[in-house]
């Protein structure tokens, strides 16, 4: 595979815009979706523009993730494409979550270029929020150096470092100096280049030899982090001492990319009980929590949503409790996705596990019907 | 003169040993009060076990959620059967009340116990080492002297109403002598007073006290809230931020709606901000885009605050539980708690005070707010 070279000589922020300013007034894109700075300057903002006057204040690659991107997308395209073309830089996991948010049917890509970008990770929302100008400082040293100080814990962990469901992808890692490599992986993202006169002749052999290097120690990094969790949330007794603390405000739920549901089950009528039945289940233990159902409702999202889980860390960030959603959700999805040979976000032609059908599946894990209720 | 009893015990064991007895007794069906949890923290409970009561917390200052939630998610199908006792905050008795004239629950059997309110600490501090259990010595010496604890939560420290409202017995904890040793509760009404009758010799001393329950010392108290309360306001100038100075502070806002979640007033299944009539179609950009050349995407971000501002601020309780969830540390309740007491300043009304008084805006007044009118 070969890429195309644009120039970044003042920097990668700015060779990103560059580029996506170009696409705009040659009439390429009709608008761009992009992080920009908000009036207080502490936190950044998906901003949908069609003009280029606000370009200065826009961040490709914020140091923190306030709303994950593909939630954004299915804002704007989920009753369907406009009459404009957008193009859409995001981080793999926003890409990846925006590829499932559209086999789910909640976004709709025919008029959406998806562009992605590499990525170093991101700081904790929280952290950042507490010193943003430092937060800003740090991350300007880590796009130089391609290693950021204190990443959330996803971050550190994620390997999928370069997908390749994006229409176009921004090379950062490898390009030379002063330079960006972009690298089409779909017809779309091919006639993109054609109509910027951009011909994909480069090697992206020294890029290949980066990417592999990154993903080697965040798999090194993950499959340690992984093992000591495990270790740590064994056993029913710990998974309720970590969500203990949950206060039920299910934000998770709600600025988790994939939870879609604009009804979520757990906040339905359907869990709402007579007076007698929150006394009668106080009684069998000697007393009820209330709210009920806090564990009930962390282990039904995770058997909801895991398959689709791309651990981009929303949900952990969000939390005002400090749970470690994101951990122990990215725990589980790797074991669920691994028994599917699936890969959240991977690849737009690869049907959800759930919607397909074998006769013959996962039968170690069976319980036969008569085994089960064969009379004693 | 309040009908008080002095206890054998400080407030909290007193109080502990009162629901046991009740418990034992089968004069309560089940006491809510707040229990530890695993994780260091503390949560509502339903407890029907005399002897689990010993372990439970219910004047530990904190406010995980919003007790009139769990009392609401209780009784919203129908009331109560038999007698449960809560013990619950002030502003949290007032929101449920306010719930219940939503039709969101039923005050039907309920034993409402509620403290002269201290605050609460931000629930963050849970999860400092140590947590709240480090700062009760503290916490108790401001509410021997009638201070301020240092610490509690912004929402706490600027609240005027911390002495209970239409709870059946308030624990004096504050404004009595010796609430750690010998604690004492007022009885408010008839049923309270019944139902603790042959507890005497269990955990009452033989004296009963004559009030009041309105000291000198929570009169300094009020004082010092009222301070504070001005000291913000002038501090935070609301009436000057204008539309520019709102953005400023909601503009970190990451749209998780955790304010509304745990709001005790915004009880609507479905938030109309949350609705697909608030969800923009692609017309809807166009329109924007051409308008104005650029959105934020989602959008209505202040919308939001503003619409929920509006459709609560009459019933805010000032319980402060929005600030406590933001993940980005927006002030939310300053905010809220400002404009709705000046709202209800308007109206006469302070939620919560009294079930049989209407919610403002289910009255119909033939003269109203001719001054504002053209």
């Amino acid at each position: 595979m070969k890429g195309a070279q644009i120039p970044a000589p003042k920097g990668i922020a700015d060779g990103i815009l560059s580029f996506l300013k170009k696409g705009l007034q040659e009439g390429i894109f009709d608008a761009l979706l992009l992080p920009v700075k908000v009036p207080a300057g502490d936190s950044f903002s998906y901003v949908l523009m069609r003009e280029t006057d606000l370009m200065d204040q826009a961040s490709p690659l914020p140091p923190v993730m306030p709303v994950q991107g593909a939630k954004a997308l299915s804002n704007l395209t989920r009753y369907g494409n406009g009459a404009e073309k957008i193009a859409v830089p995001m981080r793999p996991c926003e890409i990846r979550a925006a590829v499932e948010l559209h086999k789910l049917e909640q976004v709709n890509l025919e008029n959406v270029f998806l562009i992605g970008l590499d990525c170093p990770g991101v700081l904790p929302l929280k952290e950042y929020l507490k010193n943003p100008k430092k937060g800003d400082a740090l991350y300007r040293k880590a796009l130089q150096e391609w290693a950021l100080e204190s990443p959330r814990w996803v971050c550190e962990i994620c390997d999928p470092v370069s997908p390749e469901a994006a229409d176009l992808h921004i090379g950062i890692m490898g390009a030379p100096r002063g330079k960006l490599f972009l690298i089409p992986n779909t017809p779309k993202g091919k006639k993109l280049l054609k109509r910027l006169d951009l011909k994909a002749e480069s090697s992206l052999a020294s890029r290949q030899t980066e990417i592999k290097k990154l993903a080697q120690k965040r798999t090194k990094n993950k499959e340690r982090a992984l093992r000591a969790l495990r270790q740590e949330v064994r056993g029913p007794e710990r998974l309720l001492e970590i969500f203990a603390n949950c206060i039920n405000c299910h934000n998770c739920m709600r600025v988790c990319p994939v939870c879609y549901c604009r009804q979520c089950y757990f906040d339905s009528e359907a869990l709402k009980m007579t007076p007698d039945n929150y006394l009668m289940r106080a009684q069998r233990k000697g007393g009820l929590r209330l709210m009920p159902d806090t564990l009930l409702f962390q282990l039904g999202r995770m058997s909801h949503m895991s398959l689709s889980c791309v651990s981009c860390g929303m949900c952990e960030d969000a939390c005002p409790m400090d749970i470690p959603v994101s951990r122990i959700f990215t725990l589980v999805a790797r074991d669920a996705q691994i028994v599917f040979g699936y890969l959240a976000g991977r690849s737009l032609q690869e049907p959800l596990p759930q919607v397909i059908y074998r006769e013959e599946e996962l039968k170690e894990v069976e319980t036969p019907y008569q085994e089960t209720y064969r009379p004693s | 003169m309040d009908t008080a009893f002095t206890l054998n015990e400080g407030v909290e064991e007193g109080l502990k040993k009162i629901l046991s007895s009740l418990l034992e007794k089968g004069k309560i069906q089940a006491a809510m009060v707040l229990d530890h949890t695993e994780g260091g923290g503390a949560a509502y409970s339903l407890i029907t076990d005399p002897q689990m009561m010993a372990q439970t917390r219910p004047l530990l200052p904190l406010m995980p959620a919003n007790a009139a939630l769990a009392l609401s998610r209780l009784t919203l199908k129908e009331p109560l059967s038999g007698p449960v006792a809560a013990v619950v905050r002030p502003c949290e008795l007032r929101a449920f009340v306010e719930l219940v004239k939503r039709g969101q629950g039923s005050l039907d059997h309920f034993i409402f116990i509620s403290p002269v309110c201290g605050g609460v600490y931000p629930l963050q501090e849970t999860l400092v080492k140590g947590g709240i259990e480090k700062k009760l010595p503290e916490y108790r010496e401001a509410m021997r002297q009638g201070e301020i604890a240092v610490d509690i939560r912004e929402a706490c420290r600027t609240c005027e109403h911390f002495v209970p409202t239409g709870a059946d017995m308030i624990v004096a904890a504050m404004g009595q002598d010796d609430p750690e040793t010998h604690g004492t509760v007022f009885m408010q009404t008839d049923r309270a007073a019944e139902l603790i009758q042959d507890l005497g010799e269990v955990m009452i001393a033989e004296k009963q006290t004559e009030g009041p329950l309105e000291t000198d010392l929570i009169r300094k108290h009020q004082g010092l809230r009222r301070d504070q309360k001005k000291k913000l306001a002038q501090e935070m100038q609301l009436d000057q931020s204008g539309l520019d100075g709102l953005i400023e502070i909601f503009g970190r806002c990451i749209g998780c709606h955790g304010c509304r979640a745990v709001c005790p007033i915004c009880y609507c299944e479905l938030c109309v901000f949350e609705s697909r009539d608030f969800e923009p179609k692609p017309v809807d950009f166009e329109r924007d885009l051409s308008r104005k050349g650029r959105l934020r995407v989602p959008p209505d971000t202040l919308l939001y605050h503003l619409g929920r501002l509006n459709h609560m601020a009459l019933s805010c309780v000032g319980c402060g539980s929005c600030t406590d969830v933001c993940p980005v540390d927006i002030p939310v309740s300053s905010i809220f708690i400002q404009v709705g007491e000046s709202l209800q300043e308007l109206f006469d009304y302070l939620p919560g005070r009294d079930p049989e008084e209407e919610v403002p805006f289910t009255k119909y007044e033939t003269e109203e707010f001719a001054e504002f009118e053209d």
